[in-house]
């Protein structure tokens, strides 16, 4: 149960680590035009959109595949 | 605290009777299963999120959602043709 637990934890740290890394290079894309002198609010405005898309689109993607591997199974 | 684990994991395998080890075995073959599925979605958001997102917005609007999904179909339907396309070609290759 202690191992169980400690497994556990890192496997979620390593997740989030993951997805923060993921996150920051789709929304670098998306959001960075010109890198200029500092983050303007606009691309900030547009980081804070793209997370939260981000997350939509992962269940929304999600979803999607349990419905086909429901009706169509691979 | 790794000899700790080291330890913890030794005491675990010795107690793990017969049923336990069956038990241990699913448990496993299903954590294998969702890592698959995660590591599927994963993937899907790398091809989709290029294809159908934009400038992200305040919500996935329904031309979005419609490209998100017909991204996940178009995407199985390719690896199905070429999986078989491939297959043909392999087949008549042994011939």
């Amino acid at each position: 149960p202690q191992l169980q637990h400690f497994i556990e934890v890192e496997t979620q740290k390593q997740r989030f680590q993951q997805l923060v890394h993921q996150m920051t290079e789709l929304c670098w894309e998306k959001c960075m035009d010109k890198p200029g002198p500092k983050l303007d609010s606009r691309a900030e405005a547009c980081f804070v959109n793209c997370v939260e898309r981000f997350i939509d689109t992962s269940q929304f993607i999600l979803n999607r595949l349990e419905q086909t591997q429901k009706s169509k199974p691979v | 605290n790794r000899k700790h684990l080291e330890a913890s994991l030794r005491r675990t395998m010795a107690e793990l009777g017969e049923a336990d080890e069956a038990e241990l075995q699913r448990l496993v073959a299903a954590e294998q299963q969702k890592a698959q599925f995660t590591a599927q979605v994963h993937h899907f958001m790398e091809l989709c999120w290029d294809k159908c997102v934009e400038k992200p917005g305040n919500c996935l609007d329904s031309r979005t959602e419609n490209c998100l999904s017909s991204c996940v179909d178009r995407f199985i339907d390719t690896t199905l043709a070429i999986t078989s396309r491939f297959a043909q070609i392999v087949q008549k290759g042994g011939q």
